[in-house]
């Protein structure tokens, strides 16, 4: 009876704790953000949401939007179910949430932006704006490009030309290996390399260009090593991630391998805890980002310095992914620029909309919403001023600046017809 | 030849420690007759015990403590659990420890977080035992080997040599007889499982720091011991073995020995619309397939010869 006694008291308190967040909510912009917060990858999700909550706050202790309006992220667990992605978008809908942001997972970025082609069609007043933070794949800015769609990542071409650029102009690499995961990502990722090595680091042969079983099929890296011995490759390239990525990286410096890993996935929290610090230096490997904390360009400004450090308290983790502010900064800039929360004005507002991150300036550019950016590309090492640090934990090592490419650089030609409303 | 040789030996360690992950197993299942569905979990918890136990006390330590933590984790669940579950047959054991792999890892989530965590190869053995090809061998890959050898034979030893083995396996065949002499027969059962759990914990403590040590790397690792268990034959150690190093060196031979399926078509005289309809299929290559070698030999194997390799009995 005491346990129904309690229960029943439980019960009486929700509707109260609902109707809490019903007043605080009357009158901010709502972000909704989908996203795992439960299932395998459910700690990506919560990083992500982390960061939004961090940047939400940092921009709402500065006056909010729109003359006093609060930003509020509002978590929607997809449990990395693509279908429930949908079921949570139109849950988003009927709550009046009017921007929806995403990216653990380009099946769900391409659900959504489906999903709103039909929506904001048939439904011009309850118009929804998708806000991509990190689903990379290429096709979202070309051939299904839609004006409710804003990227704030490099796609995958852009990063792979990025990684070509600066192989072409490494001195030390002559001879390459490739392994990519056999899926459409990694597709991508070798079709763009196998393109952008042509054309921007001629002078480098490719000696491995290999697809491997995704997902943690593959136990033993070893035999792919022997093949990278036995072929001189004196560098990596990798799109890998995750186990593929964590094996292959501890594999490789098991047996010693002394050839330079270049990533893209390197530096994601999980895969250096996965490999360790020690491999990773051993190894060294290489990521390409926005940002990192001990770049040059990051120490100097007041402004970036004194965000980071509030998000290093707020968290207890080093700065990953620079962009989820730029999605929350720039949207509170977009909407301010919109002078409404009306999304196709927000959306209409974010083409050609500059702001100045640590790195240079990060543009969208109007005819395709993807953003557009310089990115570094570093190394790990245990000789660094800031180690990386995870749930106040540090990993030990963190990254050092090889070289920066440029935004211009990073200009890839678009295929997108977009069609304004 | 000297690449096959070398090729041969790099099969033979990754097949060993494929048998060490299955040992357990074969315990279980194949003496059992248990479907062990949570063994890649306990093979987990090894592997996570490991890694908190050498934070404090370092690698030596947590290579007894862990796998004994794990075998009185194994004992417990098998008393409480599966020997309830055991008179309603296969399919409701199946059931629960699928159920059991399931909640451990939401355990080890809990507990551990969701994250990596960053589990290493022990300092005293990191060091370069020799070179070959190019290839460097640390100590532990040696010791990993070693160690599987010893518990193949301690496990060998143990079921044909010894009185427990004599009735665990009488146990097996003929509980009603074992417990009319005296013995108990749930007792047996209970030790024997957490016994095989130990195993799996004893390859979590030498395999976490390799494979890389996550919450879902039960998921990933559970399917392919079942392979070793099946396609060595059920109530087969030596079967298990012999599957293991089968599947090891296959594997790495197709990795090793890469060719695309098409020139592989053309050398035998077929010629396939390359560019055509069979586009995808053209562009495979063995290192591709690679992973996918030990359910065909699976699929193979039920089909054409239920028992296994060295089985006693079908499955």
């Amino acid at each position: 009876m005491k346990f129904r006694g309690i229960a029943a008291f439980l019960l009486i308190l929700v509707p109260f704790g609902f109707a809490s967040v019903v007043a605080k909510a009357e009158d901010t912009v709502k972000i909704g953000l989908i996203e795992p917060f439960s299932g395998p990858i459910a700690a990506v999700g919560r990083d992500t949401l982390e960061g939004f909550e961090y940047y939400a706050d940092y921009v709402n202790a500065r006056g909010g939007v729109l003359g006093g309006r609060q930003i509020e992220i509002v978590p929607l667990d997809n449990a990395m179910n693509a279908e429930k992605t949908t079921q949570q978008l139109r849950k988003a809908i009927d709550d009046g949430i009017r921007f929806v942001s995403q990216g653990v997972g380009s099946n769900h970025a391409l659900n959504i932006i489906k999903f709103l082609g039909k929506h904001n069609r048939r439904n011009p007043d309850e118009s929804i704006l998708f806000l991509n933070h990190s689903a990379v794949t290429t096709s979202f800015t070309n051939e299904l490009c839609s004006f409710w769609h804003v990227r704030f990542d490099a796609n995958v071409d852009m990063k792979v030309a990025a990684l070509a650029t600066q192989i072409g102009r490494d001195p030390s690499v002559s001879k390459l290996y490739m392994l990519n995961q056999n899926y459409a990502y990694g597709q991508a990722f070798q079709s763009a390399a196998q393109q952008f090595l042509g054309e921007r680091a001629p002078n480098v042969e490719l000696v491995g260009d290999e697809l491997i079983v995704p997902f943690g099929k593959v136990l033993d890296f070893t035999p792919y090593i022997a093949k990278i011995k036995a072929s001189g490759a004196d560098t990596v390239l990798t799109g890998n991630w995750g186990p593929d990525l964590v094996r292959f990286v501890k594999a490789a410096a098991a047996s010693g391998l002394q050839t330079p890993f270049y990533t893209i996935y390197g530096g994601l929290p999980s895969s250096i805890a996965g490999f360790g610090g020690k491999d990773g230096v051993a190894v060294g490997i290489k990521q390409i980002t926005e940002m990192h904390e001990n770049d040059a360009n990051f120490n100097g400004t007041p402004e970036f310095e004194e965000m980071n450090n509030g998000w290093t308290e707020y968290s207890g983790k080093s700065m990953y992914s620079e962009r989820l502010g730029w999605v929350v900064l720039m949207f509170a800039m977009a909407v301010d620029k919109a002078g409404t929360d009306d999304p196709a004005a927000v959306a209409a507002a974010f083409e050609g909309l500059t702001y100045e991150g640590p790195g240079g300036a990060v543009t969208i550019r109007a005819e395709d919403h993807q953003a557009h950016f310089p990115m570094v590309i570093s190394t790990m090492s245990d000789q660094v001023e800031r180690p990386f640090l995870y749930n106040n934990e540090s990993f030990g090592v963190g990254w050092q600046t090889d070289a920066w490419v440029t935004a211009d650089e990073l200009t890839l030609p678009t295929t997108c017809d977009m069609k304004r409303p | 030849m000297e690449s096959f040789i070398f090729a041969l030996f790099n099969g033979v360690l990754y097949g060993m420690l494929l048998f060490m992950l299955a040992s357990g197993l074969t315990l279980i299942f194949s003496m059992m007759g248990v479907l062990n569905f949570a063994h890649a979990s306990f093979f987990m918890l090894g592997a996570y015990f490991a890694y908190s136990i050498s934070t404090y006390v370092g690698f030596w330590p947590a290579l007894i403590v862990a796998p004994l933590i794990v075998g009185v984790v194994g004992a417990l669940v098998e008393r409480y659990g599966l020997r309830p579950v055991h008179s309603y047959g296969h399919v409701a054991e199946l059931l629960f420890t699928f159920g059991i792999a399931y909640v451990i890892e939401e355990i080890v989530k809990m507990i551990w977080g969701q994250v990596p965590v960053p589990y290493d190869i022990p300092e005293s053995l990191n060091f370069t035992l020799f070179a070959w090809a190019g290839l460097d061998y640390s100590a532990y890959r040696v010791f990993m080997l070693l160690v599987s050898v010893g518990i193949f034979v301690a496990l060998f030893a143990l079921l044909t040599k010894t009185r427990i083995g004599l009735i665990i396996r009488a146990a097996v065949s003929d509980p009603t007889h074992v417990a009319t002499l005296g013995h108990d027969v749930p007792t047996i059962f209970m030790w024997t499982f957490g016994f095989g759990c130990a195993l799996a914990g004893v390859a979590g403590v030498l395999g976490g720091n390799v494979l890389g040590t996550e919450p879902a790397m039960a998921l990933q690792l559970g399917p392919i011991v079942f392979v070793v268990i099946v396609v060595g034959g059920l109530g087969s150690l030596g079967g298990a073995l012999i599957a293991a190093l089968l599947i090891g060196i296959i594997q790495t031979m197709a990795i090793f020995y890469d060719f695309g399926i098409n020139a592989a078509l053309l050398a035998v005289g077929i010629e396939i619309d390359a560019a055509g309809m069979f586009r995808d299929f053209a562009r495979i290559t063995t290192a591709q397939a690679s992973p996918v070698i030990p359910y065909l030999l699976l699929v193979l194997m039920l089909i054409f010869r239920p028992r296994g390799m060295f089985g006693t009995r079908d499955v």
